[in-house]
């Protein structure tokens, strides 16, 4: 029920904006292109609204409850990437006038084995973000409504389906700005509305963290999937039904679907490889990849995958070209630094409630949900449910935004630049993408979502990050150097994920480069391209494709009419000259 | 020399003749190749060491229209070769008598320059080359000819402006000028940005932003021309504003539509212009709901068998597809009474289209 009141509202007006989007801006006679030119606010507005995924509005939250508050390094990451790509890359990238890496190789080394390879580099970078999207989604709505993770999953799916066929391709500015704006509405005020209402003690609590040993009061903990609990004292639970069941001493299962309410006092099972919510280490404020240890090294390895993968994000670099020229897409990444910055002040009052009043969600591997789950907690009246309604919409917003440009993206990778073909084919090319990433994050329910889409970031990070930097301002740079580096980046990292999944586990610091690559993926990367690009020429037309990156375009020529007289009257004028300066 | 993949024996038996032909082939297409720059070019050396050896003489050299020879080979003893340059620049017939000739090369009837032989047996061969020349500075002269045409022909539709337009414009501004000074104003602004976007020399590509500038004062004229009869609305998505596209693409369709579908009626109609991103296309639709056309009309014009004076649809569909292939021509749906709708779509990013 709350799930329905709180998705069909997000879908409806989503698709209204789309639809109407284009139609809002009808005018008969005074209309003015210039007017219609997109501000570097809104913009960056829309930049935030498609970047700001589920991972981030609940990822984040749930990282803190499970790992400590070390965890609030990935927004730090994720908002300094966009210092990264002002600096580095937005302007040059919007004056090549390409949309994509791909077109982006294309226009610099004219290389179509590059164009390839980079599609394949979006495939791998968009599944890497796109799983955790639908995950988590499915996640939050199986929690809502009761049902089985996979139901949820399947019904995002749908939703996404029908939102693209409903108009959805056209993935219009206005749609992720206000996208960006639900988000932080629906993400502040309950958050506001959460410290105000849990009173001192668990304020108190929560800036004094203990470690999560016994539980609180009686606890109600469904298991959606399979779970090896190490048990230390023997445990009496009820299962739903009324019966009751002790776990003995030792390793327990529990199987997938299964509820039970584990009574006041009783100890917290441990999982292995696990410190519980508050245990030793929680509060500091450094990244422990995988419990580890070596923090400096983890969290150093996750801010340099996120800082330099943020300017290879397929969708995004994407948004850069709606701005009118280079200045101003440099200022939208100035901005969207600021409005990623008011939002990821939050993810950190979730988490550290969530440890205080939904701990056992550790337990489960379900920790995503913490924010969603945290006002029926504090409420279990009608402002509860409705504070769940708004933050469910708010999730569910955000994995819509995210999901809907990176499966553009996606498919405009495999039918232009794999595949040769019109639109037919992408419309088709994004419902079998859309398919193809709810299969596979159906077997993802127990991988975090900040980590999924870290692994992005990495993957990002190790190939678009040297293409583009050394593309702009590496003049040596030559298309079999650039080939080089980023197949070397892209399997070094795919190889490390690999290992991370399905490989034998292993120990120490050797864990960290292993589960998170980057520190020494990105500067193979680099080295690869440096190398092999000074043992070949560069391409001849190298001065004037450097030239074209970096000169200033031509001032607006419909505004540096002469006849364009700053003097004209009318009201929308006089407007455009405020919108432009 | 030409290279034969391949040693298989049982090709043997007709391997001499095929590679002396094919190398001779080879040398020729050289030959024309080098002289693509014209006779006064940076190969022209190049060409005539192969002319030497395809016709096996002592010497061979081409001179240009400025009399500049360009020689290969040992100087004929006895024979001063350039008064034979000379004399053939003068009377464009050939020269001089075996072994030492020089034979006019002429491109459309044209003289262009001027071969020497020295050394050479049989006055054939030497002809035949000097043909093999001049075809191929012919081929050269023509292509340059159809790229000037193709630079006209745009040309020509920037200048396209209807006169018939221009006085219409002109006596509603005057008409205005003392009922409604300020309106008249602002009506020869647009005029002024009209002219000078139809008329200015800029590059091959502009931003849909400036074209679709373009297509608002035009319709603001044709408004005050028109009055009611006219409603115009226009509706772009800013996502596509930046891209790149051709100049005075989207302009032409629009005057078609106020041109042909609703100038011809009495009733009022309406002109839609949309813009939006379709994944990585960008979509520009021009819609009226004036009198239409038979599809099979339609059809024609875009084939370029229509009207002379609506060049404009042929020669945007044509522009359309030599920037960005085949597969982007127009798209015109209509039927007799049903108005016409003429779609565009574009890469939203092409290697090479930048304004």
């Amino acid at each position: 029920m709350i799930a329905a009141l709180a998705v069909a509202p997000v879908v409806l007006i989503t698709l209204l904006i789309g639809l109407r989007g284009v139609a809002a801006m009808r005018t008969t006679s005074d209309f003015l292109v210039a007017s219609r030119r997109v501000s570097p606010l809104l913009n960056s507005a829309a930049v935030s609204g498609e970047y700001l995924s589920a991972a981030s509005f609940l990822g984040v939250a749930g990282l803190v409850v499970k790992d400590g508050l070390g965890a609030l390094w990935y927004p730090v990451g994720f908002t300094a990437g966009y210092i990264a790509m002002l600096a580095l890359v937005a302007a040059p990238m919007r004056r090549s006038g390409a949309l994509t890496v791909p077109d982006f190789a294309e226009a610099r080394l004219a290389s179509p084995p590059l164009r390839r390879l980079a599609a394949v580099a979006i495939l791998v970078i968009g599944g890497l973000y796109l799983v955790p999207q639908f995950r988590t989604a499915g996640l939050v709505l199986s929690v809502v409504s009761g049902s089985q993770y996979w139901v949820g999953v399947v019904i995002a799916g749908v939703v996404v389906a029908v939102t693209l066929a409903l108009g959805g391709m056209r993935a219009a500015t206005y749609v992720q700005a206000f996208q960006f704006c639900l988000k932080l509405v629906l993400f502040i005020i309950p958050a506001i509305w959460l410290l105000l209402r849990v009173g001192p003690d668990v304020r108190q609590e929560a800036v004094n963290p203990t470690e999560f040993t016994h539980f609180g009061h009686d606890t109600a903990v469904t298991f959606r999937t399979a779970v090896t609990v190490d048990i230390t004292t023997p445990t009496t639970v009820r299962d739903t039904a009324g019966g009751e069941l002790t776990m003995p001493v030792g390793e327990f299962q529990i199987a997938a679907g299964s509820e039970y309410i584990f009574p006041e006092g009783a100890a917290v099972p441990g999982l292995k490889g696990q410190t519980p919510p508050g245990g030793a280490g929680w509060e500091r404020p450094l990244i422990d990849v995988q419990g580890e240890g070596y923090p400096l090294l983890g969290t150093w390895a996750v801010l340099l995958a996120t800082m330099l993968g943020t300017m290879g994000l397929p969708h995004v670099l994407m948004r850069f070209h709606t701005s009118p020229d280079g200045r101003a897409a440099r200022r939208t990444a100035a901005l969207t630094v600021v409005l990623l910055s008011a939002f990821y002040l939050f993810p950190g009052i979730y988490g550290v409630l969530g440890r205080v009043l939904v701990p056992q969600l550790y337990l489960t591997g379900a920790t995503d949900t913490a924010v969603v789950a945290l006002p029926s907690q504090v409420d279990d009246g009608a402002w509860g449910d409705a504070f769940t309604a708004l933050l469910t919409a708010g999730a569910f917003a955000s994995f819509l935004a995210t999901s809907l440009g990176l499966l553009l993206v996606v498919s405009g990778a495999i039918s232009h630049d794999l595949l040769a073909g019109g639109l037919r084919q992408l419309r088709v090319t994004v419902f079998l993408a859309a398919v193809a990433v709810v299969l596979l994050a159906l077997p993802a329910a127990r991988l975090d979502a900040g980590i999924l889409v870290t692994w992005g970031f990495t993957v990002a990070a190790s190939t678009f990050s040297p293409l583009l930097v050394l593309g702009i301002w590496w003049p040596r740079l030559t298309a079999a150097g650039a080939i080089a580096g980023v197949a070397v980046g892209l399997l070094a990292t795919a190889g490390a994920i690999v290992m991370t999944l399905f490989g034998s586990p292993v120990h120490g610091w050797l864990a960290i480069l292993v589960a998170q690559p980057a520190p020494w993926s990105v500067p193979l990367a680099f080295g690869t391209m440096v190398v092999v690009s000074l043992f070949g020429r560069p391409p001849p037309w190298t001065t004037t494709a450097m030239l074209r990156l970096h000169l200033r375009e031509q001032p607006e020529r419909d505004l540096g009419h002469s006849t364009f007289g700053l003097d004209r009257s009318s009201t929308v004028r006089r407007m455009v000259r405020r919108f432009v300066r | 020399m030409s290279v034969l993949p391949g040693q298989d024996p049982a090709a043997r038996s007709w391997r001499p003749l095929k590679r002396g032909a094919l190398a001779t082939l080879g040398v020729a297409m050289r030959v024309a190749g080098d002289v693509a720059g014209g006779l006064s070019g940076p190969r022209v050396r190049a060409a005539v060491r192969g002319v030497r050896r395809l016709l096996e003489v002592d010497g061979t050299g081409l001179a240009d229209l400025s009399g500049r020879l360009e020689w290969v080979g040992q100087t004929p003893s006895g024979v001063d070769v350039m008064s034979l340059v000379e004399d053939v620049l003068h009377s464009e017939t050939k020269a001089g008598r075996l072994p030492t000739v020089a034979l006019p090369l002429h491109a459309r009837d044209e003289l262009s320059g001027v071969l020497v032989v020295a050394g050479a047996s049989r006055m054939g061969p030497v002809r035949d080359v000097a043909d093999w020349i001049s075809d191929a500075l012919e081929r050269n002269r023509l292509e340059a000819m159809a790229d000037q045409a193709a630079q006209a022909e745009l040309r020509a539709l920037r200048a396209e402006i209807s006169p018939h337009f221009v006085y219409n414009a002109l006596t509603v501004i005057a008409s205005l000028v003392r009922s409604d000074p300020d309106r008249s104003r602002e009506l020869m602004l647009d005029f002024a940005d009209y002219t000078r976007y139809s008329l200015a020399r800029h590059g091959d590509y502009t931003t849909v932003a400036d074209e679709f500038h373009a297509i608002e004062t035009y319709l603001a004229l044709q408004r005050a021309v028109l009055g009611d009869r006219l409603r115009v609305q226009i509706r772009v998505a800013p996502e596509v504003l930046a891209v790149a596209i051709p100049y005075l693409v989207l302009q032409p369709l629009v005057e078609n539509a106020v041109r042909h579908g609703i100038e011809p009626r009495s009733r009022s109609g309406l002109v839609q212009v949309r813009g939006e991103a379709e994944g990585s296309d960008c979509v520009i639709s021009i819609e009226d709901d004036g009198v239409g056309m038979d599809p099979a009309v339609a059809e024609r014009v875009l084939a370029g068998h229509g009207r002379s004076d609506s060049v404009g649809l042929t020669n945007v569909d044509r522009r359309l597809r030599n920037v960005y292939g085949s597969w982007f021509g127009l798209v015109v749906e209509t039927a007799p009474d049903a108005g016409t709708r003429v779609v565009v779509r574009v890469p939203m990013f092409q290697p090479g289209v930048m304004p």
